[in-house]
């Protein structure tokens, strides 16, 4: 959630509460050299509730494995109270002091700390009138952009996943997330399914077995030594499946399988458990007092457990056949000595595979798509096919705007031209400072925090301020408060005006600019971006200059030096129309300027019909008009992206594809400009 | 339809970047205000503005990102790197410790920009040549080994501040004249907007030999 308009902005959470004490360890993942977008989404979190504790407990997970994340991390922390602790003892002055000060502060502002000391709650609309009413639900995405993602997030994007996907295919490494992805629903179905096995016998049995639902155990000793070798040197899927009888000593807890089974009594024929009981009730189960039975499992509850360990194992040993043996197809690159382990974890004692076999390879191919590749996939036109789909999907968040630098370069443009681009500096200057003192949790110079306040304040805030907002008294005093805080401003100091701004632009401009030509010019140059990249021809015709003109362009950049030359004497220009067929367009047959020009100037006529049949518009909508959502250009625009195929969309589609190509060809032909026959 | 106060062609995006205290706000202010302000607070985060020139008889808005130099923004500002069309690495002639940290910001500048980005490489307050500590000869030479135009200005008394981003926009607008800048590509830093009748042409540029349009 940060907002790094960086590629892969927005990674999630490290989950460390800003401003915890120092001696506190600070959670997982490494701290990033900047900013997190904790507090801010902290100071929300009271007013928006749950969600944000929710995303912060998600993310938290997603984050584990990955390690050395490039971008900042954004923090949630609903822990606003322990915060201010570790802030307070940070910063110096006793409890005992602050709480004084805050009791003499103005009532407002004391109740406005003693609400922050307090649990998140939804203080706001008691608080604020209506003032920010609209803001309560605010989506976890509120600090991402969907435009601008990390590797993370575009593993779990089903709708930037195929493009990644596909960009990994042109350079032949879609091994690395294949393998990633089969890998991940490995782990987290073979984990499903062992609880949901367990806890089904468990439920069945009225001695449960106390087990340590240590999950995370290893299968004890060494592995098999014939085994190895035979994988290594065969390495064929029948061996694996073969089964192990004389293995089941069954006294580790390997992942928790046998061990949770009771061994009185047969479980029922597997009833799928509905995984409603959660680990904690699983582990309260455990450990209740009974028979410790781990000695000779009965043959029953072997055969219902013996299947799932086969079927378990069978997917591991595809997926292992598939990436990691060395006579895999396309082998992920890991050294031998993790493939022995990997090995080992699938052929483990009693037959059981570790649900967790893949997690160690799988960061490594994590680490390798993320440096070697993810970056020039950001750069690609697959991502800006996929940010089309964004942009053109309907649903286009403020958020995606402000966090996705080359969108923000166009919004940026159209608030000034709406006069209004003090909001955005003041929404970019406060977020930005909020970010940078989040990020130092707590141990920042408060002096220092309350100096770059104030002159947000002045600019923004004061009755003398050079760039007045129209903040209301209720607010600067509040901003008051906050800066002359003892200790210095928190980071979510500006949390208020902050989220007034944001609704503002949310609610008064986002909608304008996304009907605006602004934003026509933003989704063409995307497009073009993709199409420049993807076809040869139209990358010919559209780099009339050479090669070079776009960064993605490896495969096709040795050609286009000759090409180009001799594009320029063809008459007719290939292109690809949906990516499927190519057409060809006889240059000198269509004229760009046709489109534009009336001959029926001075008629009022609304358009005319062409000789291919179809009606040209010739008024121009007007500038203001709001498009709605699902505006037949923006289908147009993403169906002719995506291929689909909308007959009368798609003709208009096909008509801008045109439009686009022989105006370039006219370009290229300057010196002799076609004259409609 | 072209109104009189945007009837500029392209836009270009510029970031400012170097040490704090340097002078980069005050050189965006003189640039765009035509006023030097003495007594400016410190930059927080980023802020922008705007102003409009003219090269090769096109109008060019630029659209100037300046950032924080505190080292504490550092992070924060990164994220507005990314598609600039042009950068002005900003040092103080009269301390050398922001000199010496130019390759810190250049690094940043290079990895974090595209690789068609023009960097101009400034050195403020010429104004206070008693008090010079870098001389003009040496930061020449990094200049040119790097690969970057290089001016010294006085965002006091305004010498050669307009020329400071004037360069960088012709180097850019040159860029585009050769093909080596794709201006329609999203991350390049440029908008083009054509001047012609909206709805209507998206590529071209504004061709004077053409006639006047049908409408």
């Amino acid at each position: 959630m940060s907002f790094f308009r960086r590629k892969g902005r927005a990674a999630a959470a490290g989950g460390r509460p800003p401003g915890s004490s120092p001696a506190r360890p600070p959670g997982p993942g490494p701290a990033p050299p900047g900013i997190a977008s904790g507090p801010r989404e902290d100071a929300r979190a009271p007013r928006s509730g749950l969600p944000a504790d929710d995303v912060k407990g998600k993310e938290q997970e997603k984050t584990t494995d990955v390690k050395a994340i490039k971008t900042p991390i954004p923090v949630h922390s609903p822990q606003r109270s322990t915060r201010n602790h570790a802030l307070l003892e940070a910063a110096g002055p006793s409890h005992v002091a602050i709480n004084a000060i805050s009791a003499n502060m103005d009532s407002f502002s004391s109740s406005r700390t003693a609400a922050l000391k307090k649990q998140p709650s939804h203080m706001e609309a008691a608080h604020f009138g209506d003032l920010g009413r609209s803001c309560l639900n605010y989506q976890a995405q509120e600090t991402k952009s969907s435009l601008s993602k990390t590797l993370e997030q575009v593993l779990q994007d089903s709708v930037a996943l195929p493009y990644f996907i596909q960009f990994m295919e042109l350079r032949r490494m879609e091994h690395l997330v294949k393998f990633w992805l089969e890998a991940e629903s490995f782990h987290s179905t073979t984990w499903s399914r062992i609880r949901a096995h367990s806890l089904n016998t468990v439920k069945q049995s009225s001695l449960a077995e106390p087990v340590s639902p240590c999950k995370e155990q290893e299968l004890a000793s060494s592995p098999p030594a014939a085994w190895l070798e035979e994988r290594l040197e065969g390495s064929s899927t029948a061996r694996l499946l073969r089964p192990r009888p004389g293995r089941t000593a069954g006294s580790q807890n390997h992942a928790g399988l046998p061990g949770r089974h009771s061994r009185d009594t047969a479980p029922a024929p597997g009833k799928p458990h509905a995984g409603t009981r959660s680990p904690p009730a699983e582990q309260q189960e455990s450990a209740k007092p009974s028979v410790s039975n781990r000695n000779s499992p009965s043959s029953a509850l072997k055969d219902l457990s013996g299947k799932l360990m086969k079927s378990i194992e069978r997917d591991a040993v595809s997926t292992f056949t598939k990436y990691i043996s060395p006579d895999a197809a396309k082998p992920i690159p890991i050294t031998e000595a993790m493939r022995n382990d990997i090995v080992a974890k699938i052929c483990g004692e009693d037959g059981q595979v570790d649900p967790n076999c893949f997690v160690t390879a799988q960061s490594i191919v994590f680490h390798a798509m993320e440096q070697e590749h993810f970056s020039e996939f950001l750069r690609s036109h697959h991502f800006c096919k996929y940010q089309i789909e964004v942009l053109t999907s309907g649903t286009v968040y403020l958020a995606d705007i402000l966090f996705c630098e080359s969108a923000l370069f166009y919004f940026s443009e159209y608030m000034e031209k709406e006069d209004a681009v003090n909001v955005l500096q003041f929404w970019l200057a406060a977020d930005n400072f909020q970010s940078q003192l989040a990020a130092k949790e707590g141990q920042y110079d408060g002096q220092e925090a309350q100096n770059d306040a104030m002159i947000l304040y002045d600019k923004y805030f004061s009755l003398q301020a050079t760039h007045p907002l129209g903040f209301d008294d209720s607010v600067r005093l509040e901003i008051e408060s906050n800066i002359c805080r003892e200790g210095g401003p928190l980071p979510n100091c500006f949390t208020t005006p902050l989220r007034q701004a944001w609704t503002t632009m949310e609610t008064v401009f986002l909608p304008g600019f996304l009907s605006s030509n602004l934003y026509y010019k933003y989704l063409n140059d995307l497009i073009h971006s993709v199409r420049g990249d993807e076809f040869p021809g139209g990358n010919i015709a559209l780099s009339i200059h050479g090669p070079g003109s776009s960064p993605d362009s490896d495969s096709i950049g040795s050609t286009d030096g000759s090409a180009s030359q001799s594009n320029v004497k063809k008459a007719n220009v290939k292109i690809l129309k949906n990516f499927d067929e190519a057409i060809i367009v006889d240059a000198a047959s269509l004229d760009p300027e046709s489109l534009y020009q009336r001959t029926y100037a001075g008629k009022m006529t609304f358009g005319r019909v062409s000789d291919l049949g179809q009606f040209i518009r010739e008024s121009e909508p007007e500038p203001d008009v709001k498009k709605s959502k699902g505006s037949m250009f923006s289908q147009a625009m993403k169906k002719w992206v995506q291929g689909n195929t909308d007959e009368a969309q798609e003709e208009m589609a096909w008509r801008i594809a045109k439009m686009i190509v022989n105006d370039v060809m006219q370009q290229a032909q300057c010196e002799q400009p076609l004259e409609k026959l | 339809m072209a109104t009189a106060p945007y009837n500029y062609s392209y836009i270009f995006k510029y970031i400012i970047i170097g040490d704090m205290g340097v002078g980069k706000s005050c050189l965006l202010h003189q640039f765009a205000e035509k006023k030097f302000m003495a007594d400016c607070p410190h930059t927080i985060g980023v802020e922008f503005g705007t102003r409009i020139i003219e090269v090769s008889g096109q109008k060019i808005k630029l659209q100037i990102w300046d950032t924080a130099g505190q080292e504490r923004f550092r992070a924060v500002t990164r994220s507005y790197y990314r598609g600039a069309a042009g950068a002005l690495m900003v040092y103080d002639i009269t301390r050398r410790s922001t000199y010496n940290h130019l390759s810190s910001w250049l690094t940043d500048a290079r990895n974090l920009t595209n690789p068609n980005t023009v960097i101009i490489l400034i050195g403020n307050k010429a104004d206070l040549e008693a008090q010079r500590d870098v001389t003009y000869e040496e930061a020449k030479q990094f200049a040119e080994e790097n690969g970057l135009l290089f001016l010294e200005a006085s965002a006091k008394t305004g010498e050669n501040v307009e020329d400071a981003f004037l360069e960088a926009a012709k180097k850019i607008y040159q860029n585009i004249q050769d093909g080596s800048l794709d201006l329609n590509a999203a991350e390049s830093g440029v908008q083009h907007k054509p001047s012609a009748p909206q709805g209507g042409r998206l590529t071209s540029e504004p061709q004077p030999q053409r006639e006047g349009c049908g409408c």
